[in-house]
């Protein structure tokens, strides 16, 4: 199928790019990396009137380290997160989780910006920036905000932008060395939407216990899950395989999953147990192995 | 004619193909761009079921750009309906006239000045429809209270037949078991990488169709067309390009829809083009046949087959077209596979649902026979507490005993059944793996072995479709019998070597198998060789079995190039005795050279010879025709219509597959992982190993995608779940394991070269490969296998429901 | 599909029972009704702009009140076309009191046809769900004592 015609406009800066939106309103749809807007375009399930194309404003292309922060642009290519040293070394989740997007043609031109907007509950990004507890800096007719992680994803494909919003920049913390880790997802073949999806951070104290646990699950919720229960369990307590197994199981209580084609809810329940159970199990080897 | 050494044919050429449509050069629907060329748009149903009260296209004709609209109504007034080979036929035209059926059938034709503009249009037709319940189920829709899809029928049975072979009585009485088994077959394509393509022109000054689409044959489907337009078929032009990116048989089912941009093409007076995007091929082009059978096998403790019994009910959805209802019969030779079962007793319904249309699908009607039956052939194995592999062992056609004919008329040309078997067994080491699932066993792991043993049935005798009607009806017919594929092969006045076929290849790599022929035949290189195969009715020699379908080029299509080319020579040889004043049967051509044997001096060129033949042409001997030119539509003499007793062969050459494949079931997840797979080949003469390698990674991968991904899902209400690729799930390189690929080669017997077709292969087999393998694997859960595709969440459904039973 | 769930209105049945049944109120409860008229008695044209994100459809159709037993229970169809496809669906809708709360369940089915479920499948059960809720919470607001 061919899109709907519509208006485009190529802006160069983010004041300009705002201007656009709130002069077209609603009629108008921000177009970044594209990998999810132009397939809705040529189905013609969206038919915005108006095209902004922010591809051009590049001073949102950057990653920097800034103290024990990582600062990522908005329209920073999902590829150049990927294999970015500085990625790979403080944050490498991010980098694990990237790989699983698509393939690696989607990934040159998909962007850290638009899949955190795009919201869509069986997506990475938006799954591990849960985990990690980032921060989105978006940008308006009324100047700038700040919104947390769980403030971030409000539903399905429903991010908290206000209209003529655009998402400028996120901040994730630097994994503190010792930090276990995993990103693990289910899909039917290799590059398709993961059916369920799971985070997994092990921050360790003092004595070899975990000093806090961050768990976060795509695919089971509108919005990516963070599993407090199963959390709280792991909280202040030193790693066994049994409470390993009973998170899993705590995790796939707190999860609210739809049946679609492939996957009935009742399994992506389960699926949910058994990738939280070997995500940590994952996350736990590594502190376990050493790094 | 003796036999020609060998020195191409056998060895893995490259092939001539690649380097252009790995450049982009290559010649497709697509890329013909003619003067004045509109484009059309497709309006279609977004109901499974439902009468059209109205279309109002008094808008969408106002919408910039659009030349014009054409409704079904219309279609109705300009053509008739298909004829089909049933005795009460449904009214299928080529767009929905007065109902819809289902869910993207078409309903309009826009045409505009671009693609973007037509759908524009689209968006302004407003069609009423009057909703009616939908059935989806196979069995559902032969029930009392089902809804009814076709008036004039007044059932959803398109067809039903009754078939005794042998005495199944006698197999009953003296059985020591009887083995029963429930199966149904899932619903799936080929998608092939290019779509349906058709660029429509009609002239109304010369009241003549000039029509490019990438058909890939059976050119009886340009006669439907003919007929159902009202046109003489000599009025309508059908060029077919040098490449198509794909068929699998999925392009034989496009012919409605060169017949609807056909009658745009017409409407406006002019040149109409469409290319069907991916989500209208989903929906609306064509796939393989679902089928729901019950099968039981009368047997012997030893393990001996006695006798067959099945029900088989396929699917082809809201109409019943052309081949149709050829998927159940196309696999009437090699119903009973590799086994000397002798009595059977047969049912066939052909029934129609609120799903898509249906055209042969790689494989054709045999994955969905040999599901049951080799499922079937496991479970009387476990019934009986043997091995499986014992079992088919037992039951096999021995070496000796070709040509071998089988209970319902098919002639089985050449094969080793156990040998090729036994060599699939080795390749995975099967004793060390029955030990190893011990193994794992013991630990709680489900490991499973599947193996199977199929007859691959190649070039289809047109026969076969007419065993839809019962003896008493064919007899008021003409019969219908035939294989027939052609070949021109020609020297030009500068001795160069050219051949013509009408074999529209869709990937299979015909231009370097037909070099590495003619290049063997006269002795010269096949660089040298030059082979068109744009097919055009007005220009070239065919038939209505020319094509490429049921795997006819390897052995049909190579027999015709053969033939073609030995009348070339021996016109040759008799130029160049007259030359040299010797006799025919002394002369020898090797190396681009003519000559008596044992004097090789005394030689002429090739080229020599075409140049008497062209520029000398009184010195050829007396009453001999000028040029060089050999043709050849060769039909197979075992390609006969069906005898009074319903047996046909619905084949010409039987290869045979077997599949050994080991897979471990994670009980967590229900993902199928593949630990070993051996698929072992007999197609008779290798022509290119290289390329075989191909088909036979091709096939398996089709297959494959049957077995675990791939599904045309519709819901309750007929609506199409998998309009996408995001949900029709072809497997990529990802999900395809190492195969040990292995050979043997047992000569056909019917064809120049010995051999026979390849192009399905392991498409019949590895379904049910993979469902005997995961069985085997889920056997200690208590969970039976009797359908696809095997997705983790059925799977892992499946031993949850098996745990509680206990 | 299947729908199914439940929700607690903070007020009276009786006052529930008047809001559920009044077209002017229905109108501002679901999400993106831009109009809702009255045929005949229970009966109304109703055009609905729906949607999530950049997917937004424009669906013109009908929506039934019937076997209404006031103040218990009553039965919603509804049905609309537009673009990307067509919906259907049906729910049956029952009135508990719980104090000076309501409790409300509901049971039905949503068809959902054409573009979007060949195109969009994997979406649709959560999407209805949250419309749903749309639906509720507005119906919420609405019935929020005055003062």
């Amino acid at each position: 199928m061919k899109p709907c015609a519509f208006e485009y406009f190529t802006p160069a800066t983010v004041p300009e790019a705002i201007g656009l939106l709130e002069r077209y309103g609603e009629e108008a749809k921000v177009l970044a990396g594209g990998q999810s807007l132009i397939p809705m375009l040529n189905f013609r399930v969206a038919r915005p009137k108006v095209l902004v194309d922010i591809n051009q404003v590049k001073e949102l292309d950057y990653i920097r380290e800034e103290k024990d922060e990582l600062v990522i642009g908005g329209l920073t290519r999902e590829r150049s997160l990927e294999v970015s040293p500085l990625i790979q070394k403080k944050c490498p989740i991010l980098a694990e989780a990237i790989s699983y997007i698509g393939h690696l043609p989607i990934r040159t031109r998909g962007t850290m910006g638009g899949s955190l907007v795009h919201a869509d509950p069986t997506a990475e990004i938006p799954v591990v920036i849960s985990a990690l507890e980032g921060t989105m800096k978006v940008v308006g007719p009324s100047g700038e905000r700040l919104l947390r992680a769980e403030e971030f994803f409000v539903t399905y494909l429903t991010s908290a932008l206000e209209p003529s919003e655009i998402l400028v920049e996120v901040r994730i913390p630097t994994l503190p060395p010792n930090t276990g880790w995993s990103f693990m997802e289910f899909s039917r073949r290799h590059g398709d939407f993961g059916i369920v999806s799971v985070a997994a951070l092990l921050f360790m104290g003092s004595q070899g216990r975990c000093q806090k646990a961050s768990l976060a699950l795509g695919g089971v919720a509108p919005s990516p899950l963070r599993a407090r229960e199963a959390e709280k369990l792991l909280s202040g307590q030193v790693i066994t395989a049994a409470l390993i197994m009973e998170a899993g199981v705590l995790a796939a209580q707190a999860t609210e999953p739809e049946s679609d084609y492939h996957a009935s809810a009742e399994y992506r329940r389960n699926l949910a147990k058994v990738f939280t159970q070997r995500s940590l199990q994952e996350a736990w080897n590594k502190i376990k192995g050493g790094k | 004619m003796p036999e020609v050494p060998r020195k191409w044919v056998g060895k893995s050429m490259k092939r001539k193909e690649d380097l252009r449509l790995l450049a982009g050069r290559g010649n497709f629907m697509d890329d013909i761009r003619l003067p004045n060329m509109k484009h059309a748009a497709i309006l279609r149903s977004p109901y499974a079921h439902a009468w059209i009260k109205g279309i109002d296209i008094s808008q969408a004709l106002e919408s910039p750009g659009v030349i014009g609209i054409l409704t079904g109504a219309e279609v109705a007034k300009m053509s008739q309906p298909f004829p089909v080979g049933v005795s009460v036929p449904p009214k299928y035209y080529c767009c929905a006239v007065d109902k819809v059926r289902f869910v993207g059938e078409p309903v309009a034709v826009a045409v505009a000045d671009n693609r973007y503009l037509a759908e524009d249009a689209l968006d302004l037709i407003e069609v009423e429809y009057d909703p009616l319940p939908a059935v989806v189920d196979i069995e559902e829709a032969i029930k009392p209270g089902a809804p009814i899809l076709h008036e004039n029928i007044g059932s959803n049975i398109y067809n039903h037949r009754f078939f005794k072979y042998g005495d199944m009585e006698k197999a009953y009485k003296e059985a020591e078991l009887v083995v029963k088994g429930k199966f149904k077959f899932p619903k799936y394509g080929s998608t092939p990488i290019e779509t349906y393509g058709v660029i429509a022109s009609y002239n109304p000054f010369s009241e003549e169709y000039v029509v490019y689409n990438n058909y890939q044959g059976p050119f009886v489907n340009h006669s439907l067309v003919a007929i159902a337009l009202g046109i003489p078929e000599n009025k309508m032009r059908w060029i077919v390009p040098a490449d198509i990116g794909g068929g699998f048989g999925t392009k034989t089912g496009m012919y409605p829809y060169v017949a609807l941009i056909t009658l745009a093409a017409k409407k406006i007076g002019g040149t109409v083009k469409w290319i069907e995007d991916r989500r209208e091929h989903l929906l609306a082009s064509a796939t393989g046949t679902d089928r729901v059978t019950y099968m039981e096998a009368a047997v012997k403790k030893d393990g001996t087959i006695l006798g067959l019994k099945d029900k088989a009910i396929d699917n082809t959805g809201g109409y019943i077209r052309p081949p149709e209802p050829g998927c159940a019969y196309r696999s009437t030779g090699n119903h009973t596979g590799a086994y000397q079962i002798r009595n059977l007793e047969r049912e066939v319904l052909v029934v129609g649902t609120n799903k898509c249309l249906t055209a042969p699908n790689r494989g054709y009607g045999c994955q969905e026979l040999y599901f049951s039956l080799e499922r079937l052939v496991d479970m009387v194995a476990a019934k009986l507490g043997m091995d499986p592999a014992e079992v088919r062992f037992k039951n096999f056609i021995q070496a000796d005993q070709f040509p071998y004919t089988t209970a319902t008329g098919g002639i089985y040309d050449a094969g080793n059944y156990p040998k090729a078997f036994q060599m699939a067994l080795d390749l995975i080491d099967y004793k060390k793996m029955r030990a190893e699932q011990k193994k794992a066993r013991a630990e709680g792991r489900l490991v499973g072995i599947g193996l199977t043993s199929v007859v691959d049935p190649s070039v289809t005798n047109i026969a076969y479709v007419a065993i839809g009607k019962t003896v008493e009806e064919r007899k008021q017919e003409r019969p219908k019998s035939g294989s027939g594929e052609s070949a021109v092969v020609k020297v030009d006045p500068l001795g160069g070597v050219h051949v013509m076929v009408c074999t529209n290849p869709q990937g299979q790599g015909h231009e370097t198998v037909i070099s590495q022929i003619v290049a063997d035949e006269f002795g010269i290189d096949p660089k040298d060789v030059t082979v068109s195969n744009v097919v055009d009715t007005h220009d070239r020699l065919y038939s209505i079995t020319t094509g490429s379908f049921s795997s006819r080029f390897a052995s049909q299509g190579t027999t015709a190039v053969v033939r073609a080319a030995r009348q070339v020579k021996e016109k040759m040889l008799k130029i160049a005795g007259h030359i040299l004043e010797a006799n025919i049967e002394d002369m020898v051509m090797e190396e681009g050279k003519v000559f008596v044997k044992g004097s090789p001096e005394k030689s002429i060129r090739l080229r020599h010879v075409a140049g008497v033949a062209h520029w000398d042409q009184s010195a050829l001997p007396e009453g001999m025709d000028a040029g060089l030119f050999g043709t050849s539509l060769y039909c197979m003499p075992t390609s006969k219509p069906p005898d009074d007793l319903d047996r046909v062969n619905s084949s010409n050459t039987y290869g045979f597959v077997a599949e050994a494949i080991v897979v471990e079931v994670d009980p967590e997840t229900g993902q199928v992982k593949f630990l070993k797979w051996a698929s072992v080949h007999d197609a008779g003469t290798i022509l290119n190993p290289m390329i075989v390698e191909g088909q036979v990674m091709g096939s398996l991968t089709h297959a494959l995608g049957g077995s675990l991904y791939e599904e045309f899902a519709y819901d309750e209400n007929g609506q199409c779940l998998t309009a996408s690729f995001q949900d029709y799930l072809v497997p990529t390189a990802m999900e395809v394991p190492k195969v040990a690929i292995g050979h043997i080669e047992t000569p056909s017997p019917l064809t120049a070269l010995g051999s026979k077709g390849t192009g399905e292969a392991s498409s019949m087999s590895v379904p049910v490969a993979i469902g005997n393998a995961v069985a085997d694997a889920l056997a200690p859960c208590g969970v039976e296998i009797d359908e696809l595709p095997l997705s983790p969440n059925k799977i892992w459904h499946l031993i949850q429901k098996a745990k509680k039973k206990k | 599909m299947k729908i199914e769930g439940t929700y607690t209105f903070p007020a009276p049945q009786a006052r529930v029972w008047e809001v559920f049944n009044t077209p002017q109120h229905l109108q501002e409860a679901l999400p993106g009704c831009e109009k809702l008229e009255e045929r005949e008695p229970g009966k109304f044209d109703v055009y609905l702009k729906i949607g999530i994100a950049a997917v937004k459809g424009s669906y013109k159709g009908k929506m039934e009140i019937a076997d209404a037993e006031p103040p218990h229970r009553t039965r919603l169809i509804g049905e609309g076309k537009g673009l990307p496809g067509f919906v259907k669906g049906e729910a049956l809708i029952q009135l508990t009191p719980q104090d000076q709360k309501t409790l409300i369940s509901y049971q039905g089915d949503v068809q959902v046809g054409g573009l979007l479920a060949g195109v969009g499948q994997r979406m649709i059960g959560g999407v209805a769900k949250m419309l749903l809720e749309q639906f509720f919470k507005n119906m919420e607001k609405i019935l929020k004592p005055a003062g």
